[in-house]
């Protein structure tokens, strides 16, 4: 296996030699430690974009007190955050914006999309909303709700503390770690995942599948217009 | 008797919007004239120029005017004493679809008669062009600039004619026309590939880069005096 050379050099730690990919106690106990840490301590940047940034604010106000979690920062610089919450609605004239902040946090981070319009685009399934951040972004957690009250954001918390109970560091399992962790360059500005899956991801669904790409309830004879084909 | 009228509308909406004559105005009796004092000035004053006039919602006003003379009348409007619309509300357009020509509508406002009127001027879909009114209210520059992004009209004589919304190589039309699909005309997965190549210059023109780079000077060079 190819664990031996990722490894750094394992002089002064000699619990962890016991076999290939074997977790020791010792390991374990570190991951418990720094999972314990990073989860209790989560900085929060939020991405407020609509009517659920106004319910993230409550949440971090006094009656509901975020700040229960570890969580009374909001850092409102992306390097200086751990966990991206995207409330609201994203237009494409914002994509790119989202994509850069997210690219400019440090590992690791974990994104919470917040509320119908992140998650799924919404009732704005129309030309100029993001169908789902996660075509942009990759995403730990979905909160339900148009908008969700705080305890369901509060509730989308404790889950990702629960998820990252479950991390790995790159001594204990370098495999887990990469899958979770690592970074390509060539992701960097680049959407969350290939384009046949953004447009399956993002069909017309519910009512709207009464309405096509061409839509059937204008005239289509109109669409031959020479000036609509310019650019 | 109410859900007949529902299944009604339901079966209309289904059939889609019935294309009818592009002819100008006229949707029902003309108003008098007599109720509004700016609309009798306007018909023995321009004409032939005012094509129809009507009332809607109570007391609305509106005028439909010839688009070539919208700018002569417009400045009449505001620069006449006993008109003085001084303040220009709002310049923006409909599209009713069915190939019905698009109307472009102008509310405005007289601060000192505490009157409002608001004339609308019909321009058929081969000829999307109407003169600018940026040279009277200066208000009307983004608004024109909103409206040529959603509908695509031209303004002649517009000083700074660019999209204002929709990012300035939007490929895709004008969004608030009736024919332009709900979901844009690309793919979903085009949009978004579009969308992340966006750098801030297609966003902004160099002018715009640079006043926001001056400020941030600015505010850097104070926060060094206060420090």
């Amino acid at each position: 296996m190819g664990l031996d050379r990722q490894l750094p050099s394992r002089k002064g730690l000699p619990m962890l030699q016991q076999g290939e990919g074997e977790t020791t106690w010792l390991t374990t106990k570190l991951d418990f430690v720094v999972n314990w840490s990073r989860r209790n301590s989560i900085w929060p940047m939020p991405f407020g974009t609509a009517c659920c940034a106004i319910e993230m604010m409550a949440t971090a106000a006094s009656k509901y007190d975020l700040a229960r979690f570890g969580m009374e920062r909001m850092a409102f610089s992306p390097r200086q955050a751990d966990l991206f919450i995207c409330a609201g609605r994203v237009p494409y004239k914002m994509a790119a914006v989202l994509r850069r902040i997210w690219d400019q946090m440090p590992q690791p981070k974990w994104c919470i999309s917040m509320g119908a319009c992140a998650s799924s685009g919404g009732v704005f399934d129309v030309y100029s909303m993001v169908q789902g951040i996660d075509t942009i972004i990759p995403v730990d957690v979905y909160i339900p709700g148009c908008p969700p009250r705080p305890e369901g954001l509060m509730y989308g918390i404790l889950m990702l503390q629960e998820k990252i109970r479950g991390e790995a560091n790159p001594l204990t399992n370098r495999a887990l770690h990469d899958a979770l962790r690592a970074e390509p360059e060539s992701k960097v500005g680049r959407a969350n995942m290939p384009p046949g899956m953004i447009d399956e991801l993002t069909l017309p669904f519910g009512n709207s599948t009464k309405q096509n790409r061409v839509s059937g309830l204008v005239s289509t004879g109109a669409l031959a217009r020479p000036i609509d084909r310019q650019p | 008797m109410a859900e007949k009228g529902f299944t009604d509308a339901l079966e209309g909406l289904a059939a889609g919007v019935q294309p009818e004559s592009a002819t100008g105005a006229p949707k029902g009796p003309p108003a008098d004239p007599a109720l509004h004092p700016s609309v009798a000035a306007l018909r023995t004053k321009f004409g032939d120029a005012i094509l129809h006039n009507e009332v809607v919602a109570g007391d609305e006003h509106v005028v439909f005017i010839l688009p070539e003379r919208a700018l002569e009348i417009l400045r009449w409007l505001k620069d006449d004493p006993a008109q003085s619309y001084d303040y220009l509300a709002d310049v923006t357009a409909v599209d009713y679809g069915g190939g019905r020509p698009l109307q472009v509508v102008y509310q405005l406002w007289s601060i000192q008669l505490k009157r409002q009127l608001r004339l609308k001027a019909e321009l058929p879909l081969v000829a999307l062009e109407i003169d600018s009114v940026v040279p009277l209210w200066n208000a009307a520059n983004w608004l024109e600039r909103e409206v040529y992004d959603m509908f695509g009209i031209q303004f002649r004589g517009h000083p700074d004619l660019r999209r204002i919304m929709m990012p300035d190589n939007y490929a895709e039309g004008h969004p608030l026309r009736k024919d332009f699909p709900l979901r844009g005309r690309f793919s979903r997965a085009e949009q978004t590939r579009r969308a992340l190549e966006m750098e801030v210059e297609d966003y902004y023109i160099p002018t715009e880069l640079d006043a926001a780079e001056e400020s941030e000077r600015e505010a850097h060079r104070e926060s060094e005096l206060s420090g």
